[in-house]
């Protein structure tokens, strides 16, 4: 019986491909790429996950951390749907709906190609093995098992990536923000809203009703479609919309005042309240979305290659290889993962079993999100998604020459269509608004509209916005606080006070580094004239596949030391491929002669036009730092990434050689008391 | 453990109840009472308002990770 069902599971999903392989140019249904997906998911889990299990890690039963450590907080067994649930909640962000929603312009078919098959044999791999590595040794985290297990100059390179990606993952999810609320007061209006809402859940849930987290959350729910709804009115009043109309910089710098008070502020008044929203807003809307989807069945109007597969797409600049691998990660593969999956996720694992499901399961039902989010943009009509995608200086700032700029490419779009759909979603205008965000909303009104009732576009796509907004934001004072911890640590080894996260100037010192960094590529973005995703979205996703790097050469240490080294080829194979790419990419953002793709030739390229006197010498001199300062930064990151290798393959050699003794440090086994 | 004292459909909703908070990550204050009695009933339990703040600060205190 159990045979039957998963040969008819694999059929359906051979079949999906089929369907996809064999589509020459006609329009297929979103719902192949749904079908194909989810058959190779099941599949992946149900063989490739138990050899893993079985044969790779030797999950047994032996008592985990949660049931030896029980301390009914942190340490504590949950039941594996519910831990699954609060691990894909953590895992899952704004990064599997804006990498496909840019990849989208390479065309349908190589990020579906590379979602499913990347995820299935690289990132699942990598969540699991780090999961699995934390939970035998009582929920240690990535840098501490680097250290441990490498060497303390690994751990030491795994810290410095760390701080380097949550930087430019800020900057550049700050960037998403601005350019979806750039110069729209509906959106801003109900952003905003959402501050004092949160402040008054969070002084409900501690100062009036201690604990009660859940009223105050509905409330908070309620409180969010009253703002949704209140922006329509403020975008309509001639006296109100003014007032809530900014401009790119002048959001910067409100976002980042923004994150440095949200990160010294106490976790209760704003963070906590903020985070139980945004994960209901997260875990609702993506399920809202998947039946959308299943609804609709809308048509990829995509199509399944685009010519810019050579290098001269207007999203983002470079050929389908490297830059689609490095433009998806989270959906894929993630290195950011391996910090939840060492974080709160192995603390709370009942049986080890059970760790197949969330962090290999959870890994999948990410990947899922990012086909999700592919379908999205996919259905728009490519003319549209360009017209929202494509930087303003190569649109120009009418929707005339948007219009014949797009039919240059190839695609066929009139200036009206333009106009209606901008009026549809209640903005002045959708041209250049770069990020993947706005475009996602469109394509998410345009799916929820279909299928729960029409009219509604304009409220559907500020849900959306507002959705991503909610949980970037979150990521944003969040992160900007664990970026703020992680240099007290440094700070402590010049001077000791500095590392007292108790100690109010230490805190704003460190608070206000961390958002000054950010901030810093956030501001070179907003003023970029070729948009800032252009080279911040690549620089976000080589420091992130840098960070799986990291956890896939510690999940190979692992495996070699538990004497099982020739499983290693399971995280050697996603480690090689993510090698090529990482240090392809970097090697081509900092030296090919293209200046929209390299650094250092868009340097030469403006100090030519400098020298030429055809710009302001000050905005000049401020592009060439830039461009040098990204160049040093993608070599850093490749610096890092050979020295990390290098590091784990003499290790490597050591234990199969004999050299060293193949011991891991792992906790002892105590058997469980949970009956199978 | 508990069902045999209490009504079994009270149970059940606290169970959903206590579920949706730890995928949410909010505290359970009910699931941490449970928790004490069961393994630690020498010891007095935190109050709600110490059990929340404790918890926040151990989901919080030291930076949140979290993904893009």
């Amino acid at each position: 019986m159990n045979r039957i069902l998963w040969v008819l599971v694999s059929l359906v999903g051979a079949a999906a491909w089929g369907v996809i392989a064999l589509n020459r140019g006609e329009t297929i249904s979103a719902a192949w790429l749904v079908l194909a997906a989810v058959g190779t998911y099941l599949v992946g889990f149900r063989f490739y996950s138990r050899f893993l299990a079985n044969k790779v890690f030797g999950l047994d039963g032996r008592a985990t951390p949660a049931e030896r450590l029980n301390n009914g907080r942190d340490y504590c067994p949950t039941t594996r749907w519910v831990l699954f649930g609060h691990h894909f909640a953590a895992i899952a962000g704004a990064g599997p709906l804006v990498g496909p929603v840019l990849a989208a312009q390479f065309g349908w078919l190589p990020s579906t190609i590379w979602i499913v098959f990347g995820v299935v044999l690289g990132g699942a791999v990598q969540d699991f093995v780090i999961l699995f590595g934390s939970m035998r040794r009582d929920g240690k985290s990535l840098g501490q098992m680097a250290k441990d297990e490498i060497g303390p100059v690994t751990g030491l390179f795994a810290m410095i990536a760390i701080l380097a990606i949550m930087i430019i993952l800020l900057a550049v999810l700050a960037l998403v923000v601005t350019n979806a609320l750039k110069d729209s007061p509906w959106g801003i209006f109900s952003i905003l809203c959402t501050i004092p809402i949160a402040l008054g859940m969070g002084i409900w849930m501690r100062v009036i009703r201690p604990g009660k987290t859940i009223e105050a959350t509905v409330a908070g729910i309620i409180l969010l479609g009253l703002a949704l709804v209140g922006g329509r009115y403020v975008a309509l009043s001639p006296t109100l919309a003014p007032m809530f109309t900014h401009g790119g910089l002048t959001i910067a710098w409100g976002l980042m005042i923004y994150g440095f008070v949200a990160s010294v502020l106490p976790v209760w008044l704003l963070l906590a309240p903020r985070d139980y929203l945004s994960t209901f807003m997260k875990i609702g809307t993506i399920v809202l979305l998947a039946v959308g989807i299943l609804l609709v069945r809308p048509p990829l109007q995509m199509p399944a290659l685009t010519r810019f597969i050579d290098g001269t797409g207007p999203v983002f600049a470079g050929k389908l290889f490297p830059f689609a691998f490095i433009t998806i990660a989270c959906g894929a593969i993630s290195g950011f993962h391996a910090l939840v999956s060492s974080g709160t996720t192995p603390k709370m694992i009942r049986r080890e079993s059970d760790a197949r499901l969330i962090g290999y399961g959870g890994m999948l039902t990410e990947s899922f999100v990012a086909i999700m989010a592919l379908c999205a943009a996919c259905a728009l009509d490519p003319g549209v998604y360009f017209s929202i995608n494509a930087p303003l200086g190569a649109l120009g700032g009418t929707v005339q020459s948007a219009a014949e700029q797009i039919r240059q490419w190839g695609f066929t779009v009139t200036p009206e269509q333009l106009t209606a759909l901008a009026r549809s979603v209640g903005e002045a205008s959708l041209l250049g608004r770069v990020g993947g965000a706005p475009s996602l909303a469109v394509g998410m009104a345009h799916i929820f509209s279909g299928a729960f009732g029409a009219n509604l576009m304009g409220l559907w796509y500020h849900f959306a916005i507002m959705f991503e907004a909610l949980f970037i934001l979150t990521t944003l004072d969040a992160g900007t606080r664990v970026g703020r911890f992680m240099l007290q640590e440094f700070l402590a080894h010049i001077w000791t006070p500095l590392g007292r996260t108790s100690w109010y100037p230490s805190n704003m010192l460190a608070s206000g580094l961390v958002t000054g960094a950010w901030g810093y590529f956030l501001v070179q973005g907003v003023l970029d004239p070729l948009g800032g995703i252009n080279s911040l979205w690549p620089l976000f996703g080589i420091s992130n596949q840098l960070l799986a790097a990291v956890a896939l050469c510690v999940g190979t240490t692992i495996i070699i030391k538990s004497g099982k080294a020739r499983y290693a080829w399971v995280t050697l194979l996603p480690l090689a491929w993510l090698l090529a790419v990482t240090l392809t990419a970097g090697w081509q953002k900092i030296f090919a002669p293209d200046p929209r793709l390299g650094f250092l030739a868009h340097a030469r390229a403006t100090a030519g036009r400098l020298a030429a006197g055809n710009l302001d010498p000050a905005i000049g001199a401020r592009l060439i730092w830039n461009d040098r300062l990204d160049a040093a930064l993608a070599g850093v990151f490749m610096v890092i990434v050979v020295a990390l290798v290098i590091a784990s393959i003499r290790e490597w050699l050591a234990v199969i050689r004999g050299r060293k003794p193949a011991v891991v440090k792992e906790t002892p086994f105590v058997e469980s008391a949970y009956a199978g | 453990m508990r069902g045999d004292r209490v009504d079994p459909r009270e149970g059940r909703w606290q169970r959903v109840v206590s579920g949706f908070k730890r995928v949410v990550g909010m505290p359970d204050y009910p699931g941490y009472l449970l928790h004490m009695a069961e393994r630690h009933p020498q010891c007095a339990p935190l109050s709600e308002r110490e059990f929340f703040d404790a918890q926040l600060n151990a989901r919080y205190g030291n930076g949140a990770s979290r993904c893009c």
